[in-house]
């Protein structure tokens, strides 16, 4: 036991170089800085959304109800003077502002008529059409029309019928939604079931992914390294047993990926939390006895499956990766080897994110069960749906390839295929 | 007591005969060198002795065990320094003694004399507190021969010792080797520099496209073949094909 320590302690020493920490430093303040800057330009949009310039060429009692129902709902109207719609966008007394409402001549006397009025809703744009500001004009848009269609309706069935309630007339049922899921069924409105899943799933493929790709370049530079620099020859040659050796790099791998991916998460969590705030949290809170009914919150029985599930995945990239560093001829040879590796990766990783495996052709739902680290990407979302014994076969599966994959990494560690076998591209050829 | 005895020893790769049928011994206490051009198999004969390649054919015994069937065992014995190799750049001097001191010995207070010696003998002082990346290429190469020698192995394979030295580097090397074989340990040594195995080494082997040519002292070899030096010896060898 001691000397795997003294070895795992050398691996560790090897992996965490300079560049390595500086590199983490940079990734977790580059977060913070995107964070900070992009939560506060989102308060500065959601800021402006509130601001309106209506242009009144009707001036009349509607056109008074309507503006006023705007200040009521929380805008904060400006009023421009006469003058076409264009002079109104371009002029340099509105240079901040985004959105513009021009009320026609004529719209209440229109209106009375049973005639649709022309109204027009402009969104200005500075020069580029890009960033939170931008992507937020289109639903801010929609919000105001629906908003001045809301009074003018008000005033159309007030004119038909004085003694009618245009609130019953337009909205005469009582809505109320349930979702159900698995067995279960509960009172929730389906968007905010939606948003809890996705707040709750939303890091998770993200961390993986990152921990799966870090932990698998570090112990194929460990091995290739070591051959390259023929470090390896030594150790080879001493009297510790290999399966040591093999063991010990993948664990200093591990842990070393472990703890960077926990930085990752931080640096995440900051960036998130610069954006969205607290606003997933708070959903989850106030509909919690709903998501318990329908079994969506996590237990800590679903959190050791989720992390065993994560745990073999990591395995099962470190035993492929320390096989291909083995195979690798050199330490610039990596980036071409890992491609395999990436590949699978990234199938497991995006397509469950786009389609419905249960939905899936045969043979693609085939090919993604077979990679081993699919199932730790959708583990989350199998324990909130109930079906553990599919995450716990997932797990049995995920052993399986990682006890394959390291007796073959064993069997190259105790054989000289190590030192005579190189590929490259696929190329396999012996050296001397 | 014969310390290796190698027979008929064969390494093919592929379509490749990198060691064609070598047989030879060693002595304990003796210095045997290896000599021929690069990439005429000695490397390979050496690998094969520390047990890191199988033989294709033949047997490989260290002080009586074979290479292959007691391969542990042998590792307890030899230690190995591959030709251009390198240490971990990110530990310093002395963790890199340490750690290796700890690797090729179990017993703690054996490791630690093992690492007070290798110190002394790679002469490195404080520099050896610095990390192994700020090393010359000379100091790293002083730092390996001196772990290689450090455990006091029974044999030691050594590849190309002073390749890449300067001369008084060479020179201090050589030295140790001298009176380490002089206090009993054995030395197997590859090298294409025949003036330095000709100072060196008590017994040659002289290798050519995975053949041993000739096998004697440096002294007998000259006056077999009438020269004064061994390149001469060599020249002649290649060129009969004997």
């Amino acid at each position: 036991m001691k000397i795997f320590f003294i070895l795992f302690r050398k691996e560790v020493k090897e992996l965490v170089t300079k560049q390595l920490v500086i590199s983490i430093a940079a990734m977790l303040f580059i977060f913070q800085v995107i964070g900070k800057f992009t939560g506060e330009q989102s308060k500065a949009s959601a800021a402006r959304k509130s601001a309106v310039v209506v242009m009144d060429l009707d001036r009349s009692p509607l056109s008074g109800m309507v503006i006023a129902g705007l200040e009521k709902t929380g805008y904060k109207v400006t009023l421009a003077a006469d003058g076409n719609a264009e002079e109104a966008l371009f002029s340099p007394q509105y240079a901040d502002e985004s959105l513009f409402v021009t009320l026609p001549a004529g719209m209440q006397k229109a209106l009375d008529c049973g005639k649709k009025p022309e109204l027009g809703f402009f969104a200005k744009f500075k020069k580029t059409i890009s960033g939170m500001g931008a992507s937020m004009s289109a639903p801010r848009t929609g919000k105001i029309i629906s908003r001045v269609n809301e009074e003018l309706s008000d005033y159309a069935i007030k004119k038909k019928s004085p003694s009618a309630d245009p609130a019953f007339l337009k909205e005469p049922i009582t809505a109320v939604e349930y979702v159900a899921v698995g067995g279960a069924v509960a009172q929730v409105p389906v968007s905010q079931v939606l948003l809890f899943a996705q707040s709750q799933t939303y890091f998770f493929p993200i961390a993986v992914f990152f921990i799966v790709v870090l932990s698998a370049q570090m112990v194929m530079m460990a091995v290739a390294s070591e051959k390259e620099n023929k470090t390896l020859e030594t150790l080879l040659s001493s009297p510790i047993d290999r399966r040591l050796l093999v063991v010990s790099k993948l664990s200093a791998s591990a842990f070393i990926a472990a703890v960077l991916s926990g930085a990752y998460m931080l640096g995440m969590r900051s960036f998130m939390s610069g954006i969205t705030g607290a606003a997933g949290s708070q959903t989850a809170v106030s509909a919690r006895s709903a998501f318990e009914k329908l079994g969506l919150l996590i237990t800590p029985q679903g959190y050791l499956l989720i992390g065993l599930s994560v745990l073999f995945c990591i395995l099962c990239a470190l035993s492929m990766a320390f096989i291909l560093g083995v195979l690798a001829e050199d330490v610039k040879s990596i980036q071409g080897m890992i491609t395999p590796l990436m590949m699978m990766l990234m199938l497991s990783y995006l397509l469950p994110m786009f389609i419905d495996l249960d939905l899936a052709p045969t043979g693609l739902k085939f090919l993604l069960y077979a990679i081993p680290f699919t199932h730790a990407f959708i583990a989350p979302q199998t324990v909130m749906s109930g079906n553990t014994a599919q995450v716990l076969w997932g797990i049995i599966y995920q052993a399986w390839v990682f006890a394959l994959f390291v007796s073959i990494a064993g069997r190259l560690f105790s054989g000289e295929a190590l030192l005579t076998l190189k590929l490259r591209f696929g190329r396999k050829k012996n050296v001397l | 007591m014969t310390a290796v005895n190698v027979s008929g020893l064969v390494k093919r790769y592929k379509k490749i005969e990198a060691v064609r049928g070598v047989t030879f011994s060693v002595t304990e206490g003796e210095i045997f060198a290896l000599v021929g051009p690069n990439g005429v198999g000695k490397s390979t004969i050496l690998k094969m002795l520390a047990t890191i390649l199988v033989p294709t054919a033949g047997s490989a015994e260290v002080f009586g065990l074979d290479t292959v069937a007691d391969a542990a065992k042998v590792r307890e014995i030899i230690s190995y320094l591959p030709e251009e190799a390198g240490a971990y750049k990110n530990l310093t001097g002395h963790e890199y003694l340490d750690f290796m001191a700890s690797v090729f010995l179990r017993d703690g207070e054996k490791a630690a004399a093992a690492v007070r010696y290798g110190a002394e003998l790679c002469g490195l002082k404080d520099r050896l507190k610095d990390k192994i990346q700020t090393y010359s290429k000379g100091m790293t190469r002083k730092l390996l021969l001196s772990r290689a020698v450090m455990i006091k192995p029974r044999l030691a394979i050594l590849d190309e010792p002073t390749s890449g030295m300067d001369i008084i580097n060479g020179y201090e090397i050589r030295r140790t080797i001298k009176q380490l074989a002089a206090q009993g340990m054995t030395f197997i040594i590859s090298s294409h520099n025949m003036l330095e195995i000709e100072f060196l080494s008590d017994r040659i082997g002289m290798i050519n496209r995975g053949e041993l040519l000739a096998c004697d002292t440096p002294a007998a070899l000259k006056e077999r073949f009438a020269t004064g030096n061994l390149e001469e010896v060599f020249v002649k060898l290649a060129e009969s094909g004997a």
